[in-house]
């Protein structure tokens, strides 16, 4: 009987659920019902960054029942994911998958809402995007979607594979309350970053600008083909792009190097690791290219 | 291997060897629900809210009808125990531990009247909920779909063992079932009390008369 693949397949599931359940913890940061995070590191819990709406006496049980205080570590509300630091370690720490998430690859939601125990529901992953810009000012490079039911309270816990390991944080409070995934590399990075530094920094401009075609007489100057790029209709005074030189009129067609057709390219391209760095801006002004450095500033 | 081919064949054979085991139970006042067969010489086991107020027709598999007795009941637990006049039955075996979250488990029922119906999910918690008297009733919650019809029906583990019997009352808009430990103390009860209750039943008519 054990040989049957059906009970082969539940108890792997079940045998999921319980070694990712070890390092999934409840997280009591809100007057409502308590949310879920994962046991990133001994003492660090990754959770959504919605659920944490107090930073005094934020309580975390962990699955042995014990509670335990954390505070705010870091926290980015344009990823919706924030850092705590537990007063005392937990042994249970959550493996992330080395192997990324697949369509039609099946799936567990998991949560601690109560103190009961853990909370799972099965799914599949049925979307892999991105980038999209979250609702609340982030930009994500990549997130899933599963068929998995998201139950009151698993904001912040994890997405499991059928080994165990964690594929992402699931939350609603990133696409209008609809459940999404962040997947563990981008999560555990944001994580690392927000241990660093406490918050994740963005890179700033300073123009207003619209998605605008590329004529070929252009895209010929230019040197390469590029359907198009971001016309400058608007420079904030004083800002890095006013001291940079940038003018009303110029078309953005590319930054370090790397093309840029579309707002969403400009959005990745400013990410934190250009902030305060000197940066070639390439343009199309009156028809000629042209590139500029820019210091990049922080938003 | 084909896998698929494998997994869908073992499926297959898992529903035929299950699907026996479940009956129809027909109320009066409601529509039907969906009943177990607890053991081979007629023991129905269900919730008690499809049971009406006079004993419910059941309805097994070769769509033979039975008049059954109310042998116990129990709106704390929401479960009931029936008894047919059949032999020969296949009953369904209770799962011998409770479950673990995330085992695979399938509900088989009769949901808005459809006959025979299989949803599958897994165990998503295993909590108590308070009964009127203040105690706590153990159930398995799932991500099992269910709807009115199911109510009664079992939930059952990859290996075909009851781990609960689906309690839509109970859970509202939540897959909820009344966990198998609790059925197997009111059946165990049930029988224990059987003599007393028979006799109390046989005594009813003569008060009347």
């Amino acid at each position: 009987m054990s040989q049957n693949v059906l009970v082969e397949l539940s108890d792997a599931l079940a045998d999921a659920a319980e070694k990712a359940g070890k390092a999934t913890v409840l997280v009591n940061a809100r007057r409502r019902m308590p949310a879920s995070g994962i046991a990133y590191a001994s003492d660090l819990i990754l959770t959504a960054d919605h659920v944490v709406e107090r930073e005094d006496g934020i309580k975390v049980i962990l699955a042995d029942g014990a509670e335990v205080s954390a505070r705010v570590t870091g926290r980015d509300a344009g990823s919706d994911l924030a850092v705590l630091k537990l007063e005392r370690s937990t042994h249970a720490v959550a493996e992330a998958t080395k192997s990324p998430a697949r369509l039609g690859q099946i799936v567990l939601a998991l949560g601690r809402p109560s103190p009961d125990g853990i909370e799972a529901s099965l799914g599949t992953v049925s979307a892999i995007g991105g980038p999209i810009r979250t609702g609340r000012g982030g930009m994500l490079e990549r997130y899933l979607r599963t068929d998995s039911i998201s139950y009151p309270g698993f904001s912040g816990g994890p997405l499991v594979a059928a080994d165990g390991t964690v594929l992402g944080l699931n939350t609603s409070g990133l696409a209008n309350g609809a459940a999404v995934t962040v997947p563990a590399d981008i999560a555990w990075r944001i994580a690392d970053t927000l241990v660093q530094h406490g918050r994740i920094k963005r890179g700033y401009l300073g123009i207003r600008s619209q998605t605008v075609d590329i004529s070929e007489a252009s895209q010929k100057a230019l040197q390469r083909e590029q359907a198009t790029g971001l016309l400058i209709v608007g420079v904030e005074n004083s800002s890095p792009a006013a001291k940079g030189g940038l003018i009303v009129g110029d078309i953005l067609v590319g930054v370090a190097g790397e093309p840029v057709l579309h707002h969403d390219e400009l959005f990745t391209r400013l990410n934190g690791d250009v902030v305060g760095k000197s940066v070639s801006i390439d343009l199309i002004r009156g028809g000629q290219p042209q590139t500029l450095n820019v210091l990049i500033g922080e938003k | 291997m084909n896998f698929n081919g494998t997994f869908t064949q073992v499926v297959d054979e898992f529903v035929q060897q299950v699907m026996p085991s479940l009956v129809v139970v027909r109320g009066h006042r409601f529509g039907a629900g969906s009943g177990i067969v607890w053991d081979a010489a007629g023991l129905i086991l269900t919730n008690n809210h499809v049971v009406g107020r006079r004993n419910p027709v059941v309805i097994l598999q070769d769509d033979r009808e039975y008049e059954s007795r109310l042998l116990a009941r129990d709106p704390d637990v929401d479960l009931a125990l029936l008894s047919i006049d059949a032999a020969g039955l296949i009953p369904l075996v209770p799962a011998p531990t409770s479950p673990r979250v995330g085992e695979v488990v399938f509900a088989f029922g009769h949901p808005w009247g459809q006959r025979n119906t299989v949803t599958r999910g897994i165990v998503s918690a295993l909590v108590t909920v308070q009964k009127r008297r203040g105690e706590k009733l153990p159930v398995v919650r799932s991500d099992v779909p269910l709807a009115p019809g199911n109510s009664g029906g079992p939930l059952v583990n990859a290996k075909g063992e009851v781990v609960g019997i689906n309690a839509m009352i109970i859970g509202g808009d939540q897959s909820v079932s009344i966990a198998s430990s609790v059925a197997t103390d009111f059946v165990k009860k049930a029988i224990r009390n059987g003599t007393s209750a028979n006799k109390r039943e046989e005594r009813v008519p003569s008060d009347v008369m």
